[in-house]
């Protein structure tokens, strides 16, 4: 968590405490992890939103704590810590063990400080810990509030993927959101039960390519992901004019699409002919469904290949329909891949997914502005981010902030996150900046 | 069966032996009686009703010696009505119900203590073991400071604390009784480990409006047991001042005093005491005895402090770190018991009936004059008793003290229960038992209650009260949302 611009230590007087559900979840109670959630475990999803200060006025810490007991009630999981079965298979005892929220203060104005457009500071508004090397004591979610100088608020949100997808995480911090504004909690939360299961036969028929298998440092207990190479976020942003240009060029491709084709052909002209990443991973799965528990379930994994034509050189409108139309739904297999047993005795059981390869998250439809404080106050900007991506980087496209807000304009926008390797980065800047205008 | 049986009929012979027993001596008086009302009959009925006619014709009766006997009687009865003590009745309690938001599960209490202790994880083994022994429920309560990794006490917090739980206790308790603050004439508060100048007392007056002339008393320092020993002085303010009301309120602040060090002696009060609060309503006035839930029958204090063990087992003191907390030694239960066997001692012969303190007597001659070896005979005080408050200081004080008094399971449940929900809440844990027992409906008119509290010093304080009213069950109180979830089992060892 360094930050290079700005002083240090603009972030201060951070205190911990922790939420429990309102209601006792009684004993024994557990939560099977899927195969889905254990090859995820890796991965940590986090999130910001930035209020103005007539949002958080006259709320004390106590005001916006006292939701979070309600809220969780419902999300028993969340509250759980990661314990190992006997076969070495880990599940979430729910234990209403809690999640952890830090209250902090920021020296600068909420302005000030989002003119300094470095996503690496965010990481000081959003207190995290990974699972490692504690995992049975170390809570799955946590939750920063951190005042700035004007009155302004921000809300951090460090949520490890093991538990659910981005989805998921968003739809439990716009449940708080709802309580906190005084709408009525539904009773409980609904199960998701995917209907159709397709079988494949064993062995695995292919093996799948949008994962790698790490080996992991033991004495991380198997939840901690090193990295070779420094990664480095950035935030990109595609107001609706520059998307229409873009959707012009490809001709009826989708944005997201679009921006995934975009940026894999500036990467790939900028790394270099050996580097070039000829396969990517795509992570969709879309669900409005609010009233559900977390889940990583509707995630749906493809991988694209450039077979034909290197990237670097491709048009962008072929690129898009390659993105668009050659998609290989891998979800199954990388589901598969977690059943492997026998063969693979002493062999880690350890996978990545987000930066296994290129990975390419479409997160659009996510409904992050819904997050309301304090009468109708929405979000002045809010961004979604993942942590523990491995080498070959991360693209995370999200909904522009919508009408209605400061910086909103019309529908359409988008916000591009990127966390890439830093040298990746700094070159992608200059590519984007000076062939799409795009900053 | 058909070898039980003799056993069987054995036994339920004795039974009866023992209730013929029972009956013959506690209503020996009236058995006695009997065959003089019999003989003087006997001996009316021998004379005739002529006979006693003449008899009363033949009484000479001075004017001036029916003046003056009427005189004599009229004379001792005011004296003996006069001298009587005031009867205090209790007209209503009311207990705290901290907020959800206060709740600690053992899970969290664990992982808390792991992050703030990380350097000495022996403690931390400590701490989870009495923990799992402990015989407290998932929801107790702490206050909000300590809920912060490190906790966060400083005077602000502990007097938020203070505030929360007082005033939200004194209101309950207006609210349930029609009761006005400026009708207060005396006003007690108890706490023992957070003495803030102003006074306890004083925030109270302040924030109520009390009148100038009440009479506010502030105990601090006194333990657990020190809820009875505000009633104990409300109870002698009350024969002092005709016509008055007394609200006494029992707390005990937690925030000031979590103890951040590692030694183990001092670490159990952090697991054990939770946050809680009573506030009750004491009067001596005739139009409050129609309303009044108890009377207040007897108090009984015993001091041990005489002894130094006794003196220094629950004592406050730094470590060598320089953390404050209370450090407990290790005879604490036989020094209980022994204080146990004091104020069971005083007590005895003001509630027993008089066939147990017959029994008694007996073996007490028989063990000095004949055989020292007989087992000391310890007195049924479940026959003067019908609900036993035993203080949940914790379970082995509840374990003890059933031993001791060869208590049933269901005589100390209301105890038991009490420190699963709510954890030890020092001096006003009592009230909570009683509350309890209401709650359960078990509460009859003319039943009596025995209130039993240890504390520091070390003091073992008990009140008798019985039962004028007949109570409903309430639909508000402590217990009210989680009664039907209770008497849970509690298992020896919980697995965290």
């Amino acid at each position: 968590m360094v930050s290079t611009a700005g002083e240090n230590a603009a972030v201060y007087d951070v205190r911990l405490s922790s939420v429990v559900p309102a209601s006792i979840t009684g004993e024994d109670k557990v939560h099977e992890l899927s195969n889905m959630d254990l090859m995820l475990k890796l991965h940590y999803v986090k999130g910001i939103y930035f209020f103005r200060s007539g949002a958080a006025r006259g709320l004390t810490i106590n005001d916006l704590k006292k939701p979070m007991f309600e809220c969780l009630a419902l999300y028993s999981t969340l509250s759980g810590r990661v314990r190992k079965s006997e076969d070495g298979r880990p599940f979430i005892k729910c234990n209403d063990s809690g999640v952890r929220i830090a209250e902090a203060k920021c020296s600068k104005t909420l302005d000030e400080w989002l003119a300094f457009n470095d996503d690496s500071l965010n990481d000081q508004l959003i207190y995290s810990q990974f699972l490692a090397p504690d995992a049975g004591f170390t809570p799955l979610v946590f939750v920063q509030f951190t005042w700035f100088k004007c009155g302004g608020i921000s809300i951090g949100l460090s949520w490890a993927h093991v538990v659910g997808d981005a989805f998921s995480a968003s739809h439990f911090i716009n449940m708080w959101g709802q309580i906190l504004t005084g709408q009525v909690p539904p009773h409980h939360l609904d199960t998701y039960n995917p209907k159709n299961q397709k079988k494949f036969p064993s062995p695995l028929a292919k093996v799948p390519l949008s994962i790698q298998r790490v080996l992991l440092d033991p004495d991380g207990g198997h939840w901690l992901l090193s990295n070779h190479r420094k990664m480095r976020t950035h935030s990109f942003h595609v107001t609706p004019k520059q998307l229409n240009r873009l959707t012009e060029e490809a001709k009826l491709v989708k944005p997201f699409e679009v921006i995934s084709a975009m940026i894999w052909k500036s990467l790939a002209k900028t790394s270099g002919k050996a580097e070039e990443p000829k396969i990517v991973t795509l992570i969709s799965g879309t669900w409005d469904k609010e009233n559900e528990l977390p889940s990583n379930s509707r995630v749906i994994i493809s991988t694209i290949e450039a077979a034909e034509a290197p990237p670097a050189q491709a048009d962008l409108a072929e690129l898009a329909r390659l993105i668009a139309q050659t998609q290989e739904d891998e979800t199954h297999l990388v589901e598969r891949v977690m059943d492997q047993k026998g063969s693979d005795d002493g062999e880690s059981r350890d996978f990545i997914l987000y930066g296994a390869r290129l990975t390419f998250v479409n997160l659009e439809k996510m409904n992050i502005y819904a997050l309301k404080m304090g009468g109708h106050h929405q979000p002045v900007f809010a961004s979604y981010s993942v942590s523990g991506v491995g080498d070959e980087g991360a693209v995370l496209v999200l909904p522009g902030p919508p009408p209605g807000t400061e910086s909103g304009e019309d529908e359409g926008g988008r916000v591009i996150n990127l966390i890439l390797p830093e040298n990746q980065l700094e070159e992608l800047k200059y590519q984007l900046g000076n062939e799409w205008g795009i900053h | 069966m058909p070898q039980r049986s003799p056993e069987f009929s054995g036994s339920v012979k004795l039974k009866y032996v023992k209730l013929g027993y029972q009956y013959l001596v506690n209503h020996f008086l009236t058995f006695l009686l009997v065959p003089v009302i019999a003989g003087i009959l006997l001996e009316l009925i021998r004379l005739g009703p002529d006979e006693i006619a003449t008899l009363w014709k033949s009484l000479q009766f001075d004017f001036i010696q029916i003046l003056c006997s009427s005189y004599l009687i009229i004379f001792i009865s005011t004296l003996y009505f006069v001298s009587r003590p005031r009867p205090v009745y209790l007209v209503d309690y009311a207990c705290y119900k901290p907020p959800v938001t206060c709740r600690v599960p053992f899970s969290c209490f664990m992982e808390h203590s792991r992050l703030i202790l990380s350097t000495e994880p022996k403690s931390v083994e400590f701490q989870m073991r009495i923990l799992e022994r402990s015989g407290l429920g998932e929801e107790t309560c702490l206050p909000p400071a300590i809920h912060y990794i490190p906790p966060a006490p400083s005077m602000e917090a502990a007097r938020k604390e203070a505030e929360m739980v007082i005033f939200s206790a004194v209101d309950t308790l207006f609210k349930k009784t029609g009761l006005e603050a400026k009708d207060v004439d005396i006003l007690i508060v108890n706490c023992s480990l957070f003495s803030p100048t102003p006074s306890l007392t004083a925030m109270v007056i302040n924030k109520y409006k009390m009148r100038g002339d009440i009479k506010s008393f502030n105990l601090s320092g006194m333990g657990c047991s020190a809820g009875m020993i505000s009633i104990n002085l409300a109870r002698d303010l009350l024969q002092s001042y005709p016509n008055s009301i007394a609200v006494v309120v029992s707390t005990e602040i937690i925030t000031p005093n979590y103890y951040q060090g590692k030694e183990r002696s001092m670490l159990l009060p952090n697991c054990l005491f939770r946050m809680g609060g009573a506030a009750i309503f004491l009067s001596n006035r005739r139009s409050d005895s129609i309303r009044a839930k108890y009377r207040l029958l007897h108090v009984v204090r015993t001091h041990k402090g005489a002894d130094d063990k006794a003196y220094r087992c629950v004592f406050e003191e730094e470590d060598p770190e320089g953390k404050s907390g209370i450090s407990l030694s290790k005879d604490l239960m036989a020094i209980a018991g022994e204080a146990l066997k004091s104020n069971i001692t005083t007590i005895g012969p003001l509630v027993l009936p008089a066939s147990e303190q017959l029994l008694f007597l007996m073996s007490l001659m028989g063990r000095k004059f004949f055989n020292p070896k007989w087992k000391p005979y310890i007195p049924d005080f479940k026959q003067a008793f019908d609900h036993f408050c035993i203080h949940a200081g914790g379970r082995a004080v509840i374990d003890e003290l059933q031993k001791n008094l060869q208590l049933s399971a269901e005589h100390v449940e209301a105890s038991r229960m009490t420190l699963h929900r709510f954890g030890n809440t020092s001096s006003s844990s009592l009230w909570y038992e009683l509350s309890y027992i209401e709650a359960k409906g078990r509460m009859r008119k003319g039943n009596r209650v025995w209130q039993i509290a240890f504390g520091s010093g070390f003091k073992c304080n008990s009140a008798v009260w019985k039962c004028i009213k007949s109570i409903e069950i309430p639909t508000d109180g402590p217990w009210s949302d989680c009664i039907d979830r209770y008497p849970v089992h509690i298992p020896e060892v919980v697995k965290l």
